[in-house]
């Protein structure tokens, strides 16, 4: 998936739980469908924080790693 | 068990109800945190303001304590969010209300026998009312007490 463009990028990292999921709620906002959301995050929370909104909102989690202590999330706007 | 009820909160239920009955620093945290996730998962948030939460409401609000027993765990997490540059409890329960549909009410009985009138009120606060009032909107919430 490192080929897949974000259309925007939110940077989230140092910020403490709940707050990178509230960076990424505002970016989603303003998204529309299609849009690309790359969320970096050093919250240990924000993995499974991420995976539980994709399932409750019905957006598609293109994909979830972590390297060096920085949580990157994909995130494929579908439910606007 | 948190995992698995939150888990059940957040995919189930359609709403957050929180009691917010103590005016403890760690609860008024909680209550934040919790309102601010819901409100991240487009969960609709009503908040009960009760008992000794209530002056924590009010325009002129006193330094939220920490329970005797506690006190070491309670100093180092407050320090050790200081460091993280974690936002206060009520920052937190603002920014929920910016984001979602979170509104806080207080209890008019607690209010009156503190001796505090709707001038006092803190605006962050949208309504005071009745116990009623609060549990009426609670049929298909979740409901938690802290």
């Amino acid at each position: 998936m490192s080929d897949v463009q974000p259309t925007v990028t939110v940077d989230a990292r140092g910020v403490a739980c709940p707050g990178p999921l509230t960076s990424l709620i505002k970016a989603y906002r303003k998204a529309k469908n299609g849009d690309i959301i790359e969320v970096l995050a050093t919250d240990a929370g924000f993995k499974a924080d991420v995976e539980a909104w994709v399932k409750r909102t019905g957006n598609e989690l293109l994909s979830l790693t972590e390297e060096g202590g920085v949580i990157r999330a994909l995130i494929k706007v579908t439910a606007r | 068990m948190l995992t698995r009820s939150l888990e059940a909160v957040i995919l189930v239920a359609r709403g957050l109800g929180i009691v917010l009955y103590s005016g403890r620093a760690d609860t008024l945290v909680l209550a934040g945190v919790l309102a601010q996730t819901a409100a991240n998962y487009d969960m609709p948030v009503r908040i009960f303001v009760t008992s000794f939460a209530t002056p924590y409401f009010m325009k002129e609000k006193p330094e939220p304590k920490l329970p005797q027993e506690f006190m070491e765990w309670g100093q180092k997490m407050f320090e050790g969010m200081a460091k993280m540059k974690a936002p206060s409890w009520y920052d937190m329960l603002k920014d929920a209300k910016e984001l979602g549909d979170v509104k806080i009410m207080v209890c008019s009985m607690t209010m009156e026998a503190l001796g505090f009138s709707k001038d006092h009120v803190d605006p962050i606060v949208d309504d005071v009312v009745g116990a009623a009032t609060f549990l009426a909107e609670m049929s298909d919430y979740e409901v938690i007490f802290v």
